[in-house]
């Protein structure tokens, strides 16, 4: 009695949404909704992830060629020695297995948004209702530079390798170079803490000469007291640091850098060029025709486009303003998972989403210091603001923040991944 | 086929309310929120290792710890700039989450609620 009952108003209904009596969001319920996201790093695992978990009816497909992630966070350790690759590489098998997202080993290489497909290297035709684009950064090119030989590290794998192999290479008394591009980038303390870590390297293992560190930045983009206090105490005499210093050219043959102030002799060098979205995010039009735009303009409610519907954009591609990192990729691919659940379902998203920063710096092989901040929506602006009070970093780098670090990590890496 | 006008309001309705039914629709109040707990706290609250695992305690624990924290800063306590990011009622419905393992009543901008069906079977994978 009430299956027949059901059956015939299921019908009835159906018959209204074919009429077009309904929203859009509502006919998707016919058959399973399909998400597609593009890109398995802390975004876009923590996405796939959070929305089979919120809602299993709703199919999922991760699209990423790699079979596991190397994880930028901790990965300044693998340069030192102090973890090995195995330590910061996180396969996607879990995310499969437990939660039931399909994984397409492929690369995307093209969206249409007006018939809602995604074009891969190997030919296939993927189709989505909802789209999410998590494709992490691409690099400015800089004049004689080519990353393969003289790496950036800001992508970890290969290039970890490759920056440990550099920190290797320094002779006794020698000088190493590195480079921290215009903010935005990816990771804000990331690169003077590995300023601190290259200098304790070299310190530790008596080959101590000069580390530069070219700051194309006015000023310590993060953590300011905790560097400076770093580069003048810890590290005096070890680290000099240059604020208002940009990379124009490298001559890697004669290991000449050379930025707008004069040309630097270097033994190694770590170049990290300057960032914007990844290149599938500007290919598709998603950073509008602004001049000079670098990342793409989303809804912080929903991180959908606010150019081509049904196309969001979480992790270090979105330019909502926040800091790139994996800890908010993870927050803001939560607050998408949460609106994507609810527009299924025919709802509008949470109209006061938060999302939250905190990170653990090494500065030291044995301290760490971390900063943390609270975003939350403000309606008046469309925008996420720090809540007040809430930025802080801490007062001095400790042994027991080093500790809590590796809980910090593994819980992440657990929460984006397995 | 013709549906009469005068039913098909009433269709509508019925409609958008299995469609809202069927699809694990409406998520608990507090989810979204206490899931920004989880990069340090893990999934769900159940840290895998190095911190608090908040799944399991109770709402006034959860509630009182995290409302002393923000009304005494300390400056060397990350957590306490946490806590100072949430309102009194943000924090109610995180502790409300954590300790129910998320069988709080739905969100909604109507103001209703309903029951998950999932109680039961959710119930037993908590020691509460």
């Amino acid at each position: 009695m009430f299956s027949h009952n059901r059956r015939k108003l299921l019908q009835t209904s159906g018959a209204l949404l074919a009429a077009g009596a309904m929203s859009s969001p509502l006919r998707a319920q016919t058959a399973a909704p399909r998400v597609v996201v593009i890109g398995g790093g802390f975004a876009g695992a923590t996405l796939a992830k959070y929305v089979r978990l919120w809602n299993p009816k709703i199919q999922v497909t991760l699209i990423e060629p790699n079979p596991s992630h190397v994880s930028c966070i901790l990965s300044n350790l693998v340069m030192t020695g102090a973890l090995g690759m195995t330590d910061i590489t996180i396969r996607y098998d879990t995310l499969r297995t437990k939660y039931g997202v399909s994984i397409v080993a492929d690369r995307a290489v093209a969206i249409d948004p007006v018939n809602r497909r995604v074009s891969t290297l190997n030919g296939s035709q993927i189709a989505y209702d909802k789209l999410v684009l998590a494709p992490g950064i691409d690099f400015d090119a800089i004049p004689g530079l080519d990353s393969s030989v003289l790496p950036h590290a800001w992508q970890a794998g290969p290039q970890t390798l490759a920056l440990k192999a550099q920190l290797q290479a320094v002779p006794a008394g020698g000088t190493f170079v590195m480079s921290i591009p215009q903010a935005p980038y990816r990771c804000p303390p990331g690169p003077y803490e590995r300023a601190c870590l290259i200098a304790d390297s070299l310190l530790r293992n008596r080959r101590a000469g000069k580390v530069i560190v070219l700051d194309a930045n006015p000023d310590v983009v993060a953590e300011a007291h905790t560097f400076h206090t770093a580069f003048s105490t810890t590290y005096a005499g070890v680290i000099e640091y240059r604020p208002g210093t940009e990379v124009l050219s490298v001559d890697w043959a004669s290991k000449k850098i050379t930025t707008n102030w004069d040309t630097i002799q270097a033994d190694a060098a770590n170049i990290i060029p300057r960032q914007k979205a990844g290149k599938l995010v500007v290919a598709a039009g998603l950073l509008g025709s602004a001049p000079g735009a670098r990342w793409a303009p989303v809804n912080p409610l929903s991180y959908e486009s606010t150019l081509v519907p049904n196309v969001h954009v979480i992790g270090d591609s979105q330019g909502t303003g926040q800091p790139k990192s994996g800890h908010m990729a993870n927050a803001q691919a939560k607050v998408c998972a949460d609106a994507l659940v609810r527009y299924f379902a025919g709802e509008a998203p949470d109209p006061a989403p938060m999302t939250n920063s905190a990170c653990y710096s090494p500065i030291t092989s044995k301290t760490a210091s971390w900063l943390t901040v609270v975003f939350g929506y403000d309606a008046a602006s469309g925008l996420m603001k720090p809540v007040p009070n809430t930025l802080a970093e801490a007062p001095a780098p400790t042994r027991g923040h080093y500790e809590d670090m590796f809980g910090w990590a593994k819980n992440l890496f657990a929460d984006s991944f397995s | 086929m013709k549906a009469h006008p005068k039913h098909l309001g009433r269709l509508a309705a019925l409609a958008l309310l299995l469609a809202t039914a069927a699809a694990h629709g409406a998520p608990p109040a507090g989810r979204l929120l206490a899931s920004q707990c989880a990069q340090c706290h893990g999934t769900n609250g159940q840290a895998v290792a190095g911190m608090e695992k908040l799944a399991g305690e109770s709402e006034s624990e959860i509630y009182g710890e995290l409302i002393k924290m923000k009304a005494n800063i300390k400056p060397d306590e990350i957590m306490h700039r946490q806590a100072a990011g949430y309102s009194d009622a943000q924090i109610r419905l995180m502790a409300r989450y954590f300790a129910t393992g998320g069988r709080t009543t739905a969100t909604s901008s109507t103001g209703s609620s309903t029951t998950p069906s999932t109680r039961p079977t959710r119930r037993k994978s908590h020691d509460d």
